[in-house]
């Protein structure tokens, strides 16, 4: 790691969020974190087959962006379901169709999505569902990447946050391994992930971040969260949610500097924060975060060095 | 069909019931799986099943208001009757939408099919 890594910020279609950030995402981020499906328009339902998949407004409002400030764009998708066992191709067909016409549209440095399933015999749960980690479920994951860097080369997996396992928890990284193997293919290391389900599950957090292929993390990403309400789960029992929806907590403050000098091909640390969660009082809160894990990374390199 | 077709079919299956965990814990009874899914299944914790059964139920009601205004009104003017109409449509209709038009779709089809709004 010669340089520190660049820091950035998700983009949500949001008017709202973007308007009271306005000033922040110019300033602030040297890059921007964009989930390509949230700038397309959704298919009508009487959409004809092989109707392809048109951008929202949202995606004139990112491009301007990126008109203006000249900052590069990386995308992180939710949608794609590497774990998926049966894929639809038609879908497959039009989603790459658009991510190849976002791709010469934005440029992406590079392209990742999530651990896990969530187009399950076609029933979309959107949610990111856990898979068994097998030798099998490796080879479907990793296939699954391919098509994808066939467009944007360097291509890559979060560690998602589960509530449940189909396994041990603490085998994950061992198959994010074996699913991350090839040439270019990354992964994504999401600290809020790693906390939460460490918290949800019961084990320390640097047990997991121990066993990860560190040199293969291109991006990090730190939000923050807070536990489900007492009347979900029987007996009162509350669990921690990945909902990046409040401050990035100091247990993830702490991972960020513990982890990220061991990670060598670091590129990008961004703070994700969701559409729906930023008030004007919460402005001042995420410039002071954007800084906060600029000085780690910028410390980091030091220490390197 | 492999057993990883089957363990899609019957995950996706137990996300739409009315109980997930309890689905879940069947499921690992299947016999189109192996010993080393169903040991997966009977392993998977009863209490994160649950809160991500709410989790999947939440993003498809999000879906659906975000997709109809009408929805949206039911819901600001009888919460709990909404809600009540959201978890029958949610076990009966799979969730196939892909966003908020097609879930809207799918949810004034199933009102005008079972009078459920009136």
């Amino acid at each position: 790691m010669t340089e520190p890594p660049a820091i950035g910020f998700t983009l949500q279609p949001e008017e709202r969020m973007l308007e009271l950030l306005g000033a922040l995402l110019r300033e602030e981020p040297d890059y921007y974190e964009l989930a390509p499906e949230t700038a397309w328009r959704p298919m009508p339902p009487d959409a004809q087959d092989g109707a392809p998949l048109e951008p929202n407004r949202y995606h004139a409002v990112f491009r301007a962006l990126r008109a203006e400030t000249g900052k590069p764009f990386v995308a992180h998708g939710v949608g794609w379901s590497p774990g998926s066992v049966r894929r639809d191709p038609e879908r497959d067909r039009r989603w790459l169709e658009r991510i190849r016409a976002d791709h010469a549209a934005f440029a992406f440095r590079w392209y990742t999505d999530h651990l896990g399933v969530a187009e399950l015999a076609g029933f979309n749960l959107t949610l990111p569902l856990p898979l068994p980690m097998t030798a099998e479920m490796s080879v479907i994951a990793r296939a699954s990447l391919a098509p994808l860097q066939r467009i944007v080369p360097d291509v890559g997996l979060e560690n998602s946050v589960f509530y449940y396992h189909l396994g041990d928890p603490l085998d994950e990284p061992t198959f994010l391994r074996s699913v991350l193997h090839a040439p270019r293919t990354h992964l994504l290391l999401d600290l809020h992930n790693v906390f939460t389900t460490a918290l949800n599950a019961g084990f320390e957090p640097e047990r997991y971040l121990a066993a990860l292929p560190l040199e293969r993390v291109i991006e990090i990403h730190v939000s923050g969260g807070a536990d489900s309400d007492p009347a979900w789960l029987p007996a009162g029992r509350t669990l921690r949610l990945d909902g990046h929806d409040s401050a990035v907590p100091e247990e993830v403050w702490a991972l960020l500097e513990d982890v990220l000098p061991r990670c060598p091909n670091l590129r990008g640390v961004t703070l994700e924060r969701m559409e729906g969660t930023v008030d004007e009082a919460d402005v001042p809160l995420l410039r002071e975060e954007l800084r906060r894990a600029r000085l780690i990374a910028r410390g980091a390199r030091r220490a390197h060095v | 069909m492999s057993e990883l077709e089957r363990l899609e079919e019957l995950v996706a299956e137990a996300f739409q019931s009315p109980d997930p965990r309890a689905a879940l814990a069947a499921a690992a009874e299947d016999p189109g799986l192996g010993a080393d899914l169903r040991a997966r299944l009977a392993g998977a914790a009863p209490d994160g099943v649950r809160m991500a059964g709410l989790l999947v139920v939440k993003l498809r009601f999000e879906r659906l208001i975000q997709g109809s205004r009408a929805a949206g009104e039911w819901f600001g003017r009888d919460a709990a009757g909404f809600a009540r109409a959201f978890r029958r449509y949610h076990g009966e209709v799979a969730p196939r939408a892909e966003g908020p038009v097609q879930e809207a779709h799918a949810f004034a089809e199933w009102c005008a099919r079972t009078g459920a709004d009136r």
